[in-house]
């Protein structure tokens, strides 16, 4: 067998666009089963030191610009996604629940939304091997699941999550310290080296400088590189060469100022929910469904706030160190699933920036809130959105610098979502009352890029199989945030990564039983 | 606000002496004038390279703990001077205090003009050991525009003799040929470059030639009716110039504990790095805007953060952002490119109000709600935007707006945030060992200085 770096001459076994949730753990493990893979990155390679504890300095974001429609658009750039070798997990915030079986047989059970093509228990077992993996901190016990255990105590909670904490119990909602996908003690992280303990910094969205928190440049990556993986940085993709038979022989990339091809077996586009269905709509490809871009959900993110006469300061500590359940099937709301509750630790750019957008503030109220950043905390919500047929990413006319059109997203609430906003505000406004804050008020915000290229039963509903593989194309496999079949009240990440091994499994068993 | 101090450097065969007429009319500032390693005082140490001599002075300041100083260098004083900010401005551990650089004739990064018969002359004066008294008139008497009155004069030629012959060939035959040009580069700390009328080679073309490309911040003046001894000939004129760049750059000048914090190990270089960066002014042309657009830009800043002093220069910076940022990622579909969107809105807002800048604030704000509810725009017009652009154009200008305020250092002083001072440099990375409400850590002391 041929070993990395491989020519642009030799036919790998695959190539993988995107090395974020959806690319890392797939890329090991093809690897690791001995196949030749090459990895094709966008961004930049880093090095943890290299991460600046400053929000306008931070260089990990997707910044190309996103077009954003809708009555209700979402923010990308530093909200939605990255960019480097890691992706998203770069700058990630590590709060890792697990997904809910109810919320896999969404459509089932609710007769809205729909089901995911995988049992709740299959994805599972791949969700522990990805924590066994990473090292996941959490509770001695689960109050939503008496099974489950954690391989590293929780980090101390910050300020918010005690006044969380505090306005739970006084209004007899459950609430625990929250799976985080850190490490909360010294770790060797095979293949990578020492992961330090969690120093509590707070800077988790600009990136973990001690390695702490699960990123793929620290953990899946460099396991596929001793396998034998290599990885291209500062690669983009472009387009793809296919055969006559509508098979992709080739991937074409921007590299180095010039255009590159890899010769390859098999593609696995992993480049998140916007670049994925972006690509595949400017080339054209693997949309016989007509379902690239659909199904676009984001999940309703809505923040409460309030002043303390304490001295909060929330920047300190891991930031989403509790989390409630117990608004996962909230009676009478009028949603359809539910949503999760995790106390907020924000810095100071970032609240400014909310407060002048989704609390639509400015003048002396904005200003003297800001000045009492120290006193301030917050809670918000991930909570289940549903698809649309009004939410979807097209292409805008406008090009980006390698001439492809770029995305537009439209995006507004519709009656699931708006149940949701309205319940949660009320609960968290509750809860905030309880814990002692004052002033409180409401952000308007939604966070995620889900479904665009969704699983499936059948490819006039779906752009992939419940493998993960194209309808269309017999050796094209997609994995990341697109595939969801709905959104999920749990945080993506962690069910990607899942997701991204089982890709690879039914990827090798496929081969397998082809080669058999 | 806080009034930083000053750290004086002498010339080659000079000491800190040298700067006493100058410092007389400083009283009131805070100073000290340094000896460098081979002269005055510390005649004894004989040579030490350039680079030694930086360190000294870093070291200098670290000692110290100088939270706000300008260095004030002259000609060999200069090439250290330029050297120590360079570091600061790169984010090195205890400098960040560095908030302004003045150059008075001096050597610049680059192998110092000099014309070479004068430098062997000058090598020739040392060949016996000490120099002569006459040599030493030479050299005061030809580093003059007239002559020094007494006993400046005197003072001049006696620090000449004190200098260490190691010290003075050291520098003429190796410290002023080094070229320090890349590893300056650019110094983003604002500075003032003061040539002498009637100086030679370090006149003020030389000056211009030679130390102005490394200052993207900075001013030239000459000074008439001196040469190369600027201190001594003209230091009226010269504690002018320098009085008033201090006034410039104490603005800039961040609450010592906060400083003492940004300088410390607990910081990044890099992140030390960008925040410094930031308590620069905006270069002059930030390119993008027309007066009239700046000025309803500095009443927008004006409404939205009400306690902002300088309007202007956060406006010129989100006028930076707008027209040369790389963009935040995204932008609302219904409006144009930020620019235009930027360029567009502010037009719409001036017509639609029938001039802006002009009403009287409640006018203005009033204004302003409206806009915030769809009720004003233009949709007759292509240079406008239309009251439902309006909307998302005026969420965009109080993002941008906050944004760029909540980034300054001197805010982060102000509302006690220390959220920058984790992960430093080291190989265990600083973070915060108290999370819980009200238990504050003792190195958090920026709030005790802060109202
Ligand atoms: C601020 C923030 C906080 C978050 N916090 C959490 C959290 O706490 N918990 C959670 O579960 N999730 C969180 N998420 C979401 C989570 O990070 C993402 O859902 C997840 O990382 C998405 O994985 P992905 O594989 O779909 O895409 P990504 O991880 O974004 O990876 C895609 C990669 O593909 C690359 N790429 C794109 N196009 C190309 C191309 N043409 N050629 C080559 N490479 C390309 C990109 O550069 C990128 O590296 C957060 C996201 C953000 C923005
Ligand atoms: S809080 Fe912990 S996980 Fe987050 S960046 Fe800091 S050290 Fe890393």
């Amino acid at each position: 067998m041929s070993r990395a770096p491989y020519s642009h001459q030799e036919m790998v076994d695959a190539v993988v666009i995107g090395t974020g949730a959806g690319g890392a753990p797939l890329t090991a493990r093809l690897a690791k089963a001995g196949l030749s893979v090459v990895a094709l990155e966008a961004g930049r390679s880093f090095a943890p030191n290299d991460h600046v504890a400053d929000e306008l300095a931070a260089d990990i974001y997707w910044m190309e610009e996103r077009l954003s429609g809708g009555a209700d658009p979402t923010a990308f750039g530093s909200n939605n996604s990255g960019m480097g070798v890691g992706g998203s997990t770069l700058h990630w915030g590590a709060f890792c629940p697990r997904p809910d079986a109810r919320d896999l047989q969404l459509k089932s059970l609710t007769g809205q939304g729909a089901d995911w093509p995988i049992p709740h228990a299959e994805l599972i077992a791949y969700v522990e091997e990805v924590e066994a993996f990473t090292g996941v901190s959490g509770p001695a016990d689960y109050p939503w699941d008496a099974r489950r255990r954690y391989a590293y105590p929780p980090v101390p909670r910050n300020a918010s999550a005690d006044a969380m904490a505090r306005g739970c119990e006084a209004m007899g909602i459950t609430a625990t310290d929250a799976p985080a996908a850190l490490v909360s003690r010294d770790r060797d992280q095979p293949y990578w080296g020492q992961r330090q303990a969690c120093v509590n910094c707070g800077t988790c969205h600009q990136g973990c400088r001690n390695a702490a928190k699960t990123s793929m440049d620290t953990s899946y990556l460099p396991f596929a590189v001793a396998h034998g993986a290599e990885v291209r940085s500062q690669a983009r993709v472009l387009s793809f060469d296919l055969d006559h038979e509508g098979q992709i022989t080739g991937v074409v990339y921007h590299q180095g100022g010039e255009e590159r091809r890899q010769r390859c077996r098999a593609v696995f586009l992993c480049a998140g929910g916007v670049e994925s269905p972006r690509l595949l709509l400017n080339l054209g490809l693997a949309n016989s469904s007509g379902q690239v871009g659909r199904n676009f959900m984001a999940h309703v993110a809505t923040q409460v706030w309030g002043r303390f006469d304490d001295e909060m300061r929330m920047n300190r500590g891991y930031p989403s160190s509790l989390i409630t359940e117990d608004m996962m099937r909230p009676a009478e709301a009028g949603c359809a699933g539910g949503y999760l509750i995790q106390s907020l630790g924000v810095l100071p750019v970032n609240l400014a920036t909310q407060l002048a957008r989704g609390a639509g503030m400015w003048g002396t109220r904005l200003q003297s809130l800001l000045r009492q950043y120290n006193h301030m905390a917050g809670i918000g919500i991930n909570g289940e959105c549903l698809p649309h047929p009004d939410n979807r990413l097209t292409l805008s006319d406008e090009t980006d610098a390698f001439g492809h059109r770029k995305a537009r997203i439209d995006f507004s609430y519709h009656d699931n979502e708006r149940a949701i906003d309205r319940h949660s505000r009320q609960v968290m406004t509750a809860i905030w009352e309880a814990a002692g804050a004052k002033d409180i008020f409401a952000i308007d915000r939604s966070a995620h890029t889900i479904g665009t290229c969704r699983m499936g039963g059948n490819g006039d509903e779906a752009v992939v199989d419940a493998d993960g593989r194209s309808f269309d194309i017999a050796n094209l496999w997609i994995c990341d945030n697109s595939i969801f079949p709905s959104a999920l009240a749990a945080n993506p990440a962690l069910t990607i990564m899942a997701l991204s091994l089982r890709t690879a499994d039914r990827f090798l068993a496929l081969s397998k039983a082809r080669a058999a | 606000m806080t009034q930083p101090s000053l750290v004086f450097l002498h010339a080659l065969g000079a000491s800190h002496r040298e700067w006493d007429g100058v410092r007389a009319d400083l009283s009131d500032i805070d100073g000290i004038a340094l000896d460098l390693p081979g002269f005055g005082e510390r005649k004894g140490e004989g040579y030490a390279d350039v680079a030694a001599m930086a360190d000294d002075l870093a070291g200098e300041i670290r000692r110290r703990r100088l939270t706000a100083c300008i260095l004030v260098g002259h000609s060999m004083g200069g090439k250290i001077a330029t050297i120590v900010a360079a570091r600061a401005a790169a984010g090195e551990v205890g400098l960040a205090g560095v908030v302004g650089v003045v150059l008075v004739a001096a050597s610049p990064p680059c192998p110092e003009p000099m014309d070479e018969d004068r430098r062997e002359q000058m090598i020739g004066w040392v060949a016996d050991g000490a120099i002569g008294r006459a040599d030493a008139e030479t050299f005061v008497d030809a580093n003059t525009a007239t002559p020094l009155p007494e006993p400046l004069r005197e003072k001049a030629i006696a620090d000449v003799r004190r200098s260490s012959r190691e010290a003075w060939l050291g520098w003429l035959e190796r410290g002023s040929l080094e070229d320090w040009r890349a590893r300056v580069g650019r110094v983003s700390i604002p500075a003032l470059i003061v040539a002498g009328a009637e100086d030679g080679d370090l006149g003020e073309a030389a000056q211009r030639a030679h130390n102005l490309p490394h200052y993207p911040h900075a001013e030239v003046r000459s000074v008439e009716g001196a040469a190369h001894l600027i201190p001594y000939e003209q230091p009226q004129a010269l504690a002018r110039l320098i009085r008033a760049h201090v006034a410039a750059v104490a603005s800039s000048a961040l609450p010592a504990a906060f400083v003492a914090i940004l300088g410390s190990d607990r910081v990044s270089r890099r992140t030390r790095t960008a925040m410094l960066e930031r308590t620069r002014p905006v270069a002059d042309a930030p390119a993008g805007w027309t007066a009239a657009e700046r000025a309803i830009a500095a009443q927008l800043v004006a409404h939205i953060l009400p306690e902002v002093e300088d309007m202007d220069g956060l406006a010129a910076r989100v006028e930076r952002a707008v027209n040369q940022g790389q963009g935040d990622g995204w932008r609302f579909a219904e409006l144009p490119a930020d620019a235009e969107a930027w360029t567009r809105g502010l037009a719409t807002l001036d017509a639609v109000s029938g001039g802006f800048v002009a009403l009287d604030h409640d006018a203005q704000a009033n204004w302003l709600e409206r806009i915030a509810e769809g009720q004003g725009g233009a949709t007759d017009d292509e240079r406008h935007l239309s009251p439902a652009q309006m909307v998302l154009w005026f969420q965009d200008v109080r993002a941008e707006i906050v944004r760029q305020w909540v980034a300054l250092p001197a805010t982060m002083a102000a509302i006690g945030y220390d959220g920058f001072a984790v992960g430093g440099d080291g190989p265990r990375k600083q973070g915060y060992s108290r999370t819980a409400a009200t238990d504050v850590e003792t190195w958090q002391q920026v709030r005790e200085t802060m109202a």
